[in-house]
C-alpha cells in the first residue's frame, strides 16, 4: 500500500464556490443598481463607471449560473421542470431584469407579447437564455431593442433584436455549429450560445425540439437572438 | 408600474415567514412599496403556524429553508391539515436555488407558485399578483368544492370557462377532477384527451390511467403510466400509480423499482417509504425493507398524522430475521410515540403475540392473547387486514381458535367480492391443519354478507324501504368496511330522501357511507354517481 493522499473533488468544489461567487455578485449586483438608482439625475463618468460594473457583475452572474446547470444537467442532476407560463408575464419580468442598464444608456426596450398567448416551458431555464440575450444586444444596440413572444408553425418563437451593427459574417457562420459561438466579445467562450442551445433542445414536444439561432434578420435593421420552443 | 391590471395589494393582509432578518426586511420593503399595509413576520415553521392560527392571511410569502424543524413546504402542508388557509389565500415558496429536491418537494406540496433568488421586486409583485388573482378567480369554485358540492363547483368552472381565458387550463383541470369525482367520466375523459393532443400534461395523462383502471382496463393504464413515469419523472403521483397497478398485477419486482426510483427523487414521503418497505418485505427482500420503514418513522417524526404501518411492517422484519429484541423494542416506539390513538396500541400489544412466539416464549405469548381477546373481537373491524393475517396463526397456535376466526370473519365479511382476501383466510388455517373450520368460518362470512346484500336489495324492490334501511344500519355495525354494503345503504338513503323531501340526517348518514367507500375503494365509478345523486337532491329541493 502506497500513501497517496484521496483525489479532491475537484467538481463539487467548484459546484459549491461558484454557489458561493454568485451569492457575493448578488450582494454586490444589488449594491450597484442601489448606487444607480439614488444618482438618477447624475451624469458623470462615475455613474457611467458603475453602470458598467453593474452589467459586467449581470455578465459574471449568467455565465455563473450556466455553469452550474450545465455541470447538473450533465450530472442529470437539473431538475428540468417545463409548466404553462404566461408569456407577457414573462417578458416583462426579463425586461425589468435589465430596465436600470436600459435606461443607463438611453436604450428603450419594447415588449411586443400577446397577453393572452401561454407556453410550457422550464420558467428558470429559458430566463437566463434570454436574459443573456438581453444583456449582449444592451452592448451593440443603438437606441433601441425589441423583446417579442409569438407562435410561428406551432412553436413560441422568442426573438431579441437589436439596431446595432449586426454580427459579423464569421462568427454567424460559426454559431451554425452549436457549442462554439459568441466570440463577438472579447473573452467570450462560447458557452452562452452553447447554453442556448442546450436549454432549446431539452423542451420537447410530440417529436418536436427546440432550437436557438443567431441572425441579421433583426427587424431594426441589427442582430437578432432567436429561441424557438415547441 | 409593476401592477398594470394587478390586484390591490393595499386591502390584503401578508405573512412573511423567513429565518434570515435581513430578507424579511428586503420582503417587507418590497411589499410595503407596493401598497401592502398589514404585514406580519415569522422566523420559523412553528411561529409562522401560531400566527396562522391566530388570524387569517391573505398572502404567506415563506423560505424554504428555515434552518433547524420543519421546512416551507411542511408548513403549508400542515396549515392546510389543520384548515387555517382560506379558499383565496396565495402560498408562494421562496427558494435560493433551484435543486432536484426542491422541484420535486413543490410538485407534492403544491404551493400556488415558487420563486427563485435572487428575487427582484418587479419579480415578485407580478407573480404574486398573478396568483392573488388567480386564487380570487377561482374561490367561489374552490368553496364549493370544500363544502362538497362538486356539481355546484362544475356549473360555476362552466360558467367562468366561457370568459376567463387565462385561467382556461387550471378551468378545465379542475373540471376533470370533478368530473372523475362525480362519476361523469365520459366528460373527463374527453377533456383529457383533447389536452393530450397538444401536449403529454402529466396530471392529464395519470386522469386518463385512472379512467383506465376503474373501467378495467390495468394494461392501457399500465402503458400510459409507464410513459408517464419514464418521460416526467419528477411527477411522484405517476411513479405511485404505476407501482399500485404492477402490485395488482402481482409484478413485485417491478413495483418495488418504480417506487424505488421515485424515493430516490423524493425521499421524503413517509408513505411512499412504507410502500416500498412492505413490497420489498413482500419479495423477502429485507435490507431494503428495514431502511425504507426506519426513513418512514423517522419521516413522521415531526407529523401530527402519524401511522402504524411501518412500525408494524418493520417488526415483521425483524421476525423474519428472528431478531426478537429489535421487533420488541418497534412494538414499545409504536406504543409510545403513538400513545394517544387506542388502536395503535392495541396493534402494538397484539403483534406482541407473533414475537414472543418467536422468541421460544409461548407462555407470554399466551398470557399476553388471553388479556386481548376480547379487545380484539370487539375491534377486529379496526385491524387491518395484512395485520389480521398475520395474526391470525399465531392467535390459533396460542389455543384462541376463535379470537383468529373473529380477525378473518371480519376481513372476509368486509371484503366478501374479492377472492384474494378468502384464499389467505383460507391459507391461514390450513396452515393450522383446521382446513375445515378454515371453510366454514370463511363460507359463513361470506354468506353473511352476501344475504344482507340481497336482502337488502328485495326489500327495496317491494318497496319497503325503511325495514331496508333498518336492516343495513344493523349489518353495518357489523361489517363497517364493506365497500358495496356501504354504497348499497347509501343508494337506500338517497331514494328514502327522494320519497320523503329533505332529511339532514338522512343526508350526513349518506355522505358518510360514501365518503367511507371511497377510502376503501379510491377509484370506484359508483361512488361518484352516488355523490352527485345526491347533491342534485339538494338542487332539487332547493333551487338557487
Amino acid at each position: 500500500m502506497t500513501d497517496v493522499p484521496p483525489r479532491p473533488d475537484i467538481a463539487s468544489f467548484l459546484v459549491s464556490s461558484i454557489h458561493d461567487m454568485k451569492n457575493s455578485l448578488n450582494v454586490m449586483a444589488s449594491f450597484l443598481e442601489t448606487a444607480l438608482r439614488q444618482s438618477a439625475a447624475d451624469r458623470s463618468p462615475l455613474r457611467r463607471d458603475t453602470a458598467k460594473a453593474l452589467y459586467q457583475a449581470q455578465r459574471i452572474d449568467d455565465n455563473l449560473l450556466q455553469l452550474m446547470t450545465l455541470y447538473r444537467l450533465d450530472r442529470e442532476a437539473y431538475p428540468f421542470d417545463p409548466a404553462e407560463h404566461q408569456t407577457g408575464e414573462f417578458c416583462r419580468e426579463l425586461a425589468e431584469r435589465v430596465a436600470s442598464l436600459a435606461e443607463q444608456r438611453d436604450i428603450a426596450l419594447h415588449l411586443t407579447c400577446a397577453e393572452e398567448l401561454f407556453w410550457w416551458f422550464d420558467r428558470e431555464l429559458v430566463f437566463n437564455t434570454v436574459l443573456q440575450a438581453l444583456h449582449n444586444a444592451l452592448i451593440y444596440s443603438q437606441r433601441r431593442i425589441d423583446l417579442s413572444c409569438a407562435v410561428r408553425d406551432g412553436m413560441l418563437e422568442i426573438r431579441v433584436e437589436d439596431d446595432g451593427p449586426g454580427y459579423p459574417p464569421e462568427l454567424l457562420a460559426r454559431a451554425d455549429a452549436i457549442g462554439r459561438g459568441d466570440c463577438r466579445e472579447t473573452g467570450s467562450t462560447g458557452l452562452g450560445l452553447y447554453f442556448s442551445g442546450v436549454v432549446a433542445r431539452l423542451h420537447e414536444n410530440q417529436g418536436r425540439r427546440g432550437h436557438a439561432r443567431l441572425d441579421n434578420r433583426s427587424r431594426l435593421g441589427g442582430s437578432a437572438f432567436v429561441l424557438c420552443l415547441p | 408600474m409593476y401592477t398594470a391590471g394587478g390586484p390591490d395589494f393595499s386591502k390584503r393582509s401578508y405573512l412573511v415567514v423567513d429565518d434570515y432578518e435581513g430578507m424579511r426586511s428586503i420582503l417587507r420593503n418590497m411589499l410595503t412599496r407596493a401598497g401592502a399595509q398589514r404585514i406580519d413576520f415569522a422566523a420559523n415553521g412553528l411561529t409562522a403556524l401560531a400566527a396562522l392560527d391566530k388570524s387569517s392571511y391573505d398572502v404567506v410569502l415563506c423560505d424554504l429553508y428555515l434552518g433547524a424543524g420543519i421546512n416551507g413546504l411542511q408548513v403549508l402542508e400542515e396549515a392546510r391539515a389543520r384548515e387555517l388557509l382560506g379558499p383565496a389565500a396565495v402560498w408562494l415558496i421562496v427558494s435560493s436555488e433551484k435543486t432536484p429536491e426542491m422541484v420535486t418537494g413543490i410538485a407534492e406540496a403544491k404551493p400556488d407558485d415558487y420563486l427563485i433568488k435572487p428575487i427582484t421586486e418587479s419579480t415578485l409583485i407580478t407573480r404574486l399578483g398573478r396568483q392573488i388573482l388567480k386564487k380570487q378567480a377561482l374561490a367561489a369554485i374552490e368553496q364549493a368544492i370544500r363544502d362538497h358540492e362538486y356539481l355546484k363547483a362544475m356549473r360555476l368552472a362552466d360558467a367562468r370557462l366561457v370568459y376567463d381565458r387565462p385561467h382556461a387550463r387550471e378551468l378545465q383541470r379542475i373540471l376533470a377532477e370533478l368530473s372523475m369525482l362525480t362519476g361523469q367520466t365520459a366528460r373527463a375523459q374527453g377533456i383529457f384527451e383533447q389536452i393530450l393532443t397538444e401536449r403529454e400534461i402529466p396530471w392529464a395523462m395519470l386522469g386518463l390511467a385512472k379512467i383506465h383502471v376503474q373501467e378495467g382496463n390495468p394494461d392501457a393504464a399500465r402503458k400510459l403510466l409507464q410513459q408517464l413515469s419514464d418521460g416526467h419523472p419528477t411527477y411522484l403521483e405517476g411513479h405511485d400509480w404505476l407501482a399500485r397497478i404492477l402490485e395488482q398485477q402481482g409484478e413485485w419486482e417491478a413495483a418495488q423499482d418504480v417506487l424505488q426510483r421515485a424515493v430516490s427523487i423524493s425521499p421524503h414521503s413517509p408513505v411512499r417509504q412504507t410502500r416500498l418497505g412492505q413490497v420489498a418485505f413482500k419479495r423477502q427482500d429485507l435490507d431494503t425493507a428495514e431502511s425504507a420503514l426506519k426513513k418512514a418513522i423517522g419521516l413522521y417524526e415531526h407529523v401530527i398524522r402519524k401511522s402504524p404501518d411501518p412500525y408494524l411492517g418493520l417488526t415483521q422484519v425483524y421476525v423474519e430475521r428472528k431478531d426478537t429484541g429489535q421487533a420488541l423494542k418497534i412494538l414499545e416506539d409504536l406504543a409510545s410515540d403513538m400513545k394517544d390513538n387506542d388502536t395503535a396500541r392495541l396493534l402494538a400489544k397484539a403483534m406482541e403475540i407473533p414475537v414472543r412466539l418467536c422468541a421460544k416464549e409461548p407462555q407470554v405469548a399466551q398470557a399476553i392473547a388471553a388479556g386481548l381477546a376480547a379487545n380484539l373481537r370487539e375491534q377486529s373491524h379496526l385491524i387491518p387486514p395484512d395485520i389480521a393475517f398475520v395474526l391470525a396463526g399465531p392467535l390459533i397456535e396460542v389455543g384462541d381458535k376463535n379470537t383468529a376466526a373473529a380477525l378473518m370473519s371480519s376481513v372476509v365479511g368486509n371484503n366478501h367480492d374479492h377472492p384474494e382476501y378468502l384464499e389467505r383466510a383460507q391459507a391461514v388455517f390450513t396452515q393450522a391443519g383446521l382446513e375445515e373450520e378454515g371453510r366454514q368460518v370463511v363460507q359463513a362470512a361470506t354468506r353473511a354478507a352476501t344475504e344482507i346484500m340481497n336482502k337488502g336489495v328485495q326489500l327495496s324492490r317491494e318497496g319497503k324501504l325503511e325495514e331496508a334501511l333498518q336492516m343495513m344500519r344493523q349489518a353495518r355495525k357489523r361489517l363497517p368496511y364493506n365497500p358495496r354494503l356501504l354504497l348499497n345503504q347509501a343508494y337506500l338513503l338517497i331514494v328514502a330522501i327522494e320519497r320523503r323531501g329533505h332529511d339532514l340526517a338522512l343526508e350526513l348518514e349518506a355522505r358518510d357511507c360514501i365518503d367511507t367507500a371511497r377510502r376503501l375503494k379510491p377509484d370506484e365509478k359508483r361512488v361518484g354517481e352516488l355523490l352527485a345523486k345526491l347533491e342534485l337532491l339538494d338542487s332539487n329541493f332547493d333551487p338557487a
